[in-house]
């Protein structure tokens, strides 16, 4: 039952209805920064209040709710939002995938392809892609209204003659449907192309920053990079998960106390399936590492093209 | 279809702050009215901070925290922010201020005198070992200070010495609410003004001290520090009437910057202003300063609006500090391989 | 008397860039009264003037970097020809910036990134305007930056460890690199040692002269006028005081303040 004192689900109607209509125009908008009130929450800022207060404001009693953090839901963090939202709101609660309506995640996008009734709630630290390059808000927005996204590509130039290699690791910035540069929130490379034409609602939500934003269901999604030269996610190829052996999703490294590591599936749950020979659902990367959507992702640039590539030899 | 929870994490949260609960000992209403009645000042910090003027609550949250300022402000700003908003005051003019402590360092003499009223500022700052009576009240006064004093910046805007403000970037509605709205930039000054109220002490005492010290180029006197009782006022809403809701703790301050040439030539001053719930007389010298500061347009951070409203926010601040302890592991792993595959001699960039 | 010192007319052609009547103050002080003047194909205009003549400011203003009080602006470039570049916004004149003007200022702090590579610096107006293929941009930048006679072997160093001739010429290979209509010079070579500089003026003279750049260049050097324009205009206190063809106006100075200017000079 939802705690007496407070209103349904935490937020008093007025926020509610603020964050709604302000989702919607996130939505309209695939991947504008839509600026909200951000209500103080009763957890710390910068702790997830922004995603919460997007599923708070969405979650009604037949919903099934899935919280994670870096793909397990039993982190500490995780496990605390979880148990707000259930007191609050009165739902259910699940760490599967699969039965989940609404998944509130920090840092990943489950291994399991997600379905046109699940919502997707990123929790956002920087919403603003271009902060490492502009500081400022509001030049930063006046570059947003002019699309002038030059200094994004100026800055993979650099990396890619001084270091072979985008060194932007998680939180690596995409174009939304061919207009707005959009931070992803700092998911792994490995979780980018799954935002492209997925069949989900995916919404982003920055607590502190006070920013929403939308990659609404079958939209564009493009990460920043060169023709010639194309996005490359984290490579795993030689890794195996310790307990079930599975290859191609997104590992975790855990150090062993002799100075070498193993690895293990970051989606907990999924492991959890795969190691109890439960049914699975189609995953976004198959089990030779292809993605789902063949073509999307290119071939790996071979060092000797990008050397000649460097040559001024195109 | 079997629901599983994540019992693992969920546990060890339940058992880490009931840890916590048993160091700090029981709480009670007894300790919360000793904390209400012995640290007025504190109080008024946290209520400033928390933009809720409620001394048993904020009582009640430092109770609950043990004292941990951030903690506590989360608490207060977290309650509040579920409460509706029933109505907004009117304006405070002077004679809705009991003014009990007002001084100004611009002038030697001011109308209405410059009233001391409680402070520490010229005691010696020594330790009493001895346990201490409250001082008797004072009695037979030659002459009572009036509790309703003029602002000094109304004589200085009678006098033409006062530059006008530039327009607001932003036209907006005539009372923006920051706590039901995002603070974007430019602001106008009235989200400016909330925002400093409801800033973090240590914060802006930072970057007003950056200013004082020559990171800036103001040169500002005190005009007006104020503390006061306020008469919070309101209009009924079906019969019009105004009548008072109760008192506040209120103080505010006013800083005058140096003379510049403003229109026609003539030189003219630039108020600073800042007014916040509860006496906090450090955090409304510097944050008055700021406001004039951020008027200057200077390149230095301490002068840029941007700069300084989203640094001093004590909820945010404090929040992304200590968020940077839960665990990040799939974002250093992907940094970790983004590096990986460069060429083994790395310039420094 | 202004009237008297009309600019040649070359009769068969349009001025590829048209400027009439700029107007800036700044508080009290007026940096440009009523300066109007006209850049014809492949000419190379220069403007001298001790500091706080206006010159600098001039340039600003056509490089579209502020607004000024008054006047009309007009570039023979295409998609805006006969508009008034002042009239536009903010994201049209970015547009005729980054295509059709390029600049190379004194101090290359301000035209260039100093931390990042010299070829990206180049590159950087290929991708704004609208580049996204790395080898065609390495091909551009090593063509821009070989033209302006850069060392290739020292292409991807930051400008911050060049030297100040170095500099010099990857602004010029940024500025040339998409072929601007407009190329404004602010004292190139001032601060340069008087060797390097005579061999930063042969490049732009060599340049000037393969690909018929309209140039206008700024700077208080009658010995860089001399070089390097074809006629010269003449600014003091926001004012065109004189104005005609270079040698003209260098040998035979008719303005009091001309005189004195090429008295002191030479």
């Amino acid at each position: 039952m939802p705690r007496l004192g407070y209103s349904y689900a935490f937020l008093d109607p007025g926020a509610k209805r603020e964050l709604r209509r302000s989702l919607l125009k996130a939505v309209a908008l695939p991947g504008y920064q839509v600026a909200y009130a951000s209500r103080e929450m009763p957890i710390a800022r910068g702790w997830g209040t922004g995603g919460l207060q997007v599923t708070l404001a969405l979650v009604g009693p037949e919903d099934v709710v899935k919280v994670m953090d870096q793909g397990d839901d039993a982190s500490v963090n995780a496990a605390n939002l979880r148990r707000f939202i259930a007191r609050m709101a009165g739902v259910k609660t699940s760490t599967d995938t699969a039965q989940a309506t609404l998944i509130q995640s920090r840092h990943r996008i489950p291994e399991e392809i997600l379905g046109p009734e699940q919502i997707l709630v990123l929790q956002v630290p920087y919403p603003e892609p271009l902060a490492r390059l502009e500081p400022s808000f509001a030049k930063a927005r006046e570059l947003h209204a002019d699309a002038e996204y030059g200094l994004v590509w100026l800055s993979l130039y650099e990396d890619l003659v001084r270091y072979r290699t985008a060194t932007h690791g998680a939180d690596y910035p995409v174009l939304v449907n061919g207009r707005y540069l959009m931070a992803p929130s700092p998911i792994p490379r490995w979780d980018n192309p799954k935002l492209h034409r997925a069949q989900h609602l995916t919404l982003f939500s920055a607590g502190r920053e006070k920013r929403l934003y939308a990659v609404p269901p079958f939209t564009e999604v493009r990460p920043v990079e060169f023709e010639d030269v194309p996005f490359e996610v984290e490579d795993q190829r030689g890794w195996a998960d310790w307990q079930t052996g599975v290859r191609h999703k997104f590992m975790t490294e855990l150090p062993l106390p002799d100075g070498g590591s193993r690895h293990e599936l970051s989606d907990r749950d999924y492991a959890r399936k795969r190691a109890a020979h439960l049914p699975t659902q189609p995953t976004y990367f198959d089990e030779e590492g292809g993605f789902y959507q063949p073509g999307y992702l290119a071939p790996r640039t071979p060092p000797e093209r990008l050397e000649r590539l460097l040559q001024g030899e195109p | 279809m079997a629901y599983v929870a994540a019992r693992g994490g969920e546990e060890a949260i339940q058992q880490a702050e009931a840890l916590y609960r048993r160091l700090l000992g029981p709480l009670d209403a007894g300790l919360v009215r000793r904390l209400e009645q012995a640290l007025p000042y504190l109080l008024d910090r946290l209520m400033g901070e928390g933009s809720l003027y409620a001394p048993e609550l904020a009582a009640l949250a430092l109770a609950q925290t043990g004292g941990d300022l951030y903690e506590a402000v989360l608490l207060l700003r977290a309650y509040r922010t579920t409460l509706p908003r029933l109505g907004y005051a009117e304006p405070l003019e002077p004679e809705a201020l009991l003014t009990v402590r007002r001084i100004s360092a611009a002038f030697k003499d001011i109308p209405g005198g410059q009233v001391l009223g409680p402070t520490l500022d010229y005691s010696h700052r020594l330790l009493h070992f001895e346990p201490q009576e409250a001082p008797p009240a004072r009695t037979g006064a030659e002459a009572q200070a009036s509790l309703h004093l003029p602002f000094v910046a109304d004589w200085h805007r009678q006098n033409g010495l006062l530059a006008p403000r530039p327009p607001d970037p932003t036209p907006g509605p005539e009372i923006p609410d920051l706590t039901r709205e995002p603070l974007l930039f430019p602001a106008p000054r009235a989200q400016r003004l909330q925002a400093l109220s409801r800033a973090d002490t240590g914060g802006v005492l930072a970057l007003g001290y950056a200013n004082m010290r020559g990171y800036g180029a103001i040169h500002p006197t005190v005009n007006e520090v104020r503390l006061a009782y306020a008469e919070v006022r309101l209009r009924h809403p079906v019969t019009g009437a105004v009548f008072s809701a109760g008192r506040v703790r209120y103080s505010q301050a006013e800083v005058l910057t140096k003379f510049r040439p403003g229109p026609g030539g003539k030189p003219a001053l630039e108020l600073g202003f800042a007014a916040t719930l509860g006496w906090n007389e450090v955090k409304l010298i510097a944050a008055a300063m700021l406001d004039a500061a951020m008027d200057q347009g200077e390149p230095h951070p301490a002068h840029t609006e941007e700069f300084v409203l989203s640094h001093t926010e004590p909820v945010e601040a404090g929040g992304f500090c200590i968020h940077y302890k839960l665990p990040h592991y799939v974002t250093f792993l992907s940094n970790l391989l983004a590096h990986q595959g460069q060429p083994e001699e790395v310039e420094d960039a | 008397m202004e009237a008297a010192l009309e600019p040649p007319r070359l009769e068969h052609q349009q001025p590829v860039l048209r400027a009439m009547g700029l107007q800036k103050s700044y508080g009290r002080v007026t940096a440009l009264a009523q300066v109007s003047l006209a850049l014809y194909p492949g000419e190379v205009l220069g403007v001298v003037g001790e500091s706080g003549s206006g010159k600098s400011t001039l340039l600003r203003l056509l490089n579209l970097q502020e607004p000024p009080d008054g006047g009309d602006y007009r570039l023979e470039v295409p998609g805006y020809a006969g508009q008034n570049l002042f009239a536009l916004d903010r994201y049209q004149a970015r547009q005729v910036r980054v295509r059709h003007i390029g600049i190379v200022y004194q101090n290359p702090h301000q035209g260039l990134r100093m931390q990042h590579t010299a070829s990206g610096n180049v590159a950087e107006r290929l991708i704004l305007a609208g580049e996204r293929r790395f080898g065609w941009l390495r091909r551009a930048a090593r063509e821009a930056l070989q033209a302006s006679e850069f060392p290739l072997e020292r292409l991807d160093e930051a400008p911050l460890r060049l030297s100040g001739g170095m500099q010099q010429r990857v602004q010029l290979a940024k500025a040339l690199a998409l072929q601007p209509t407009l190329l404004l010079l602010d004292e190139p070579t001032t601060g340069l040692d008087v060797s390097v500089q005579a061999l930063v003026l042969d490049t732009l003279k060599r340049l000037q002269r393969e690909r018929g750049i309209s140039m206008l260049i700024v700077s208080h050097d009658l010995g860089v006028i001399r070089t390097l324009a074809d006629r010269v205009l003449v600014m003091r206190a926001g004012r065109v005081v004189e104005q005609g063809l270079t040698d003209q106006v260098l040998e035979d100075p008719q303005h009091p303040y001309t005189q004195q200017l090429v008295h002191a000079k030479l």
